[in-house]
């Protein structure tokens, strides 16, 4: 948590009129990229193969230059100790070499394709690792290209397309792969970022946390599917950011399982999102947690799994963008 | 700009021999919920005196995962709330009115009741003049009798960003309660600089789920416990005399699918319990004010003789 004091403090200012405007009070929201929606209101329906409740399992790939600026935010997982901080470094590298083999293991005992959200850097610097993902036909997802360039409101424009180009060009050309979805570092966009995202191609973004189940989100090169990728319930706000240990992750993950199972029988069609940082949740000590878990929650009638664009595409389908 | 050392909102008055507080059928707690249903706006007016985002705007991460609270999390914590009977009493940022009617519609549909947590969270009462916070003041009065008939009785500033003299204006304004004071565990009057009988109703941070959950840390099993913990000591205290316990909640950290089973938990725990006012906060101040405003002011004047040497 930042700060709440600003840059500078002026206690003896004093506030003008306009203040107390308020241009958009009124039913809807207070910008025009997705309607008003409750979840609640949403028509009960399963997913198109029967199941209820889908596990979306995304695996962040990332590389943590340990160059990184510190401005105008460090992201979560950025250096936390002054340059050079080959501690820092080391330990994020660590899921790209380690982890993410241990976590293959576990992933393929249960069939599960995972969604990997990859800045584009990870992809040209581990050439054997790409072939690991592809292998295993995971979906290739685009996040950038590497977690010290940020997307935000401060940049530069030109800066922005290049860069979302840039990753969106190299994965594709590495992988093969169509790569439709998209990932902003840090869940961090600037006020155009789904409008370039959806000019390279892009069919879905996974940046805001306002919903369990995915919405329609407009650009000005078309509407987007805004996916409900989890911050708070991903393992590295609950492990690394606060510093729980595992059983306070299980007890979470297992609670959401069990609130949202609950509901789809009622309610029809939900997502869990496990969202996963190889250098965090594959360490020895907390490998065989996940482990449990899935085999728990997939020995449940009705629940499956999917990448973000079989359910981005089997969403649409259904009619839930509509 | 001169700054006070006391916000000069209450006398002292010690937690031991004080009149005996008496709950409606000889309850001992008066428990309470506080649900703050709020309105982050994605581009605010600055504000001289607090950083209203964390990141560069839009800060989507920060702006979208409080907008889950009423595209999602509503729904899901007032069901829990009605199947244990327990009414809200909301801090309201009045302008949801507006934007999310239909939050407002169940609401009433639930006979919770509704006060003012500002218009919006992102607006501040910071470096207002006093005309400036009786305009929020007015519209916060003007917006919840439109949407739901209910006079307006009390009062949170929005992010807690009161003025030295809001707690002045309030009363002045016919406000009956206040939360903006978290001195007690029992209502208190307050001190105005016109004479009032304005009360403080305790609204607790030790129990919210924001400072619980977002800024400590504290994990949502432990939360649960920490609930449990701090109304057996208040049921414990009110044998001797009422106590308060509030509950503030966001739905959009309570919930979220892995926290709603913590609000199930502690309510069946809590209202497991034959001792216990399921109350709102105007019930609270109403009975205080009418029962014991008197007795505790003059009850309290022996411990605010200041002493030179």
């Amino acid at each position: 948590m930042s700060s709440y004091l600003p840059d500078s403090v002026t206690p003896d200012a004093r506030i003008d009129a306009d203040y107390f405007n308020y241009p958009h009070r009124r039913k809807g929201l207070d910008h025009d990229r997705f309607d008003r929606r409750f979840l609640r209101d949403m028509p009960v329906r399963n997913w198109t193969d029967g199941s209820r409740l889908k596990l979306w399992v995304t695996v962040h790939f990332e590389h943590f230059p340990m160059d990184m600026p510190a401005k105008p935010f460090v992201p979560p997982g950025g250096m936390d100790r002054p340059y050079p901080s080959v501690w820092d470094f080391s330990t994020r590298d660590y899921g790209n070499r380690v982890g993410i083999f241990r976590l293959f293991k576990v992933l393929d005992k249960y069939g599960i394709k995972a969604t990997a959200a990859m800045n584009s850097v990870v992809a040209q610097r581990y050439p054997y690792l790409l072939q690991e993902i592809l292998r295993r036909d995971w979906e290739v997802a685009a996040a950038g290209t590497d977690m010290g360039h940020l997307f935000h409101g401060q940049m530069d424009p030109a800066a922005e397309v290049a860069l979302v180009q840039e990753s969106f060009s190299t994965l594709r050309s590495l992988s093969g792969q169509a790569v439709t979805g998209w990932h902003s570092p840090a869940f961090s966009q600037s006020a155009q970022t789904p409008d370039l995202v959806a000019a390279e191609g892009g069919k879905w973004i996974a940046d805001w946390i306002n919903d369990d189940m995915p919405y329609a989100f407009r650009t000005s090169a078309g509407d987007l599917t805004q996916m409900p990728l989890s911050w708070d319930l991903s393992d590295h706000k609950i492990l690394h950011n606060q510093n729980m240990a595992i059983p306070d992750y299980e007890w979470q993950i297992n609670g959401a399982f069990a609130a949202l199972d609950a509901e789809s029988k009622t309610e029809g069609a939900r997502i869990l999102s496990l969202s996963l940082s190889p250098w965090i949740i594959a360490q020895p000590s907390r490998i065989r947690a996940l482990d449990r878990m899935l085999g728990q929650f997939l020995g449940n009638e009705g629940v499956s799994h999917a990448t973000g664009e079989a359910l981005r595409s089997d969403w649409v389908a259904m009619g839930g963008n509509a | 700009m001169t700054k006070l050392s006391d916000p000069n909102n209450y006398d002292y008055a010690p937690y031991q021999g004080r009149p005996k507080i008496e709950w409606p059928n000889g309850a001992r707690v008066a428990f309470w919920v506080a649900p703050n249903i709020e309105f982050y706006e994605l581009a605010p007016p600055p504000s001289p005196t607090r950083s209203v985002w964390y990141r560069p705007e839009p800060d989507v991460i920060n702006y979208s995962m409080r907008d889950y609270g009423n595209r999602v999390g509503f729904n899901r914590m007032a069901d829990v709330m009605a199947k244990y009977n327990v009414r809200g009493s909301v801090s309201l940022n009045v302008a949801v009115c507006d934007h999310y009617p239909e939050i407002i519609e169940r609401c009433c549909e639930l006979d919770w009741e509704l006060f003012s947590h500002g218009v919006y969270n992102t607006r501040y009462m910071y470096n207002m003049t006093e005309d400036q916070q009786r305009e929020i003041i007015r519209d916060s009065r003007e917006t919840i009798k439109r949407a739901s008939g209910q006079d307006l009785a009390g009062w949170l500033s929005p992010a807690i960003s009161n003025q030295e003299t809001t707690q002045d204006l309030l009363a002045e304004e016919g406000i009956k309660y206040t939360l903006d004071l978290f001195h007690d565990d029992q209502p208190m009057p307050v001190k105005t600089r016109n004479p009032s009988r304005f009360v403080s109703v305790p609204y607790m941070m030790e129990t919210n789920d924001v400072p619980v959950l977002n800024f400590k840390n504290i994990s949502p099993r432990n939360y649960l416990q920490l609930i449990k913990d701090h109304f057996d000591q208040l049921y414990e205290e009110g044998a001797e005399s009422g106590t308060v316990m509030c509950i503030p909640l966001h739905p959009y950290l309570i919930g979220q699918p892995h926290r709603l089973s913590i609000l199930d938990e502690a309510l069946k725990y809590i209202t497991g319990h034959d001792k216990v006012w399921l109350a709102t906060a105007r019930e609270i101040a109403a009975h205080f004010e009418a029962n014991y405003y008197d007795s505790f002011t003059n009850w309290m004047k022996p411990f605010n003789t200041v002493v030179s040497q």
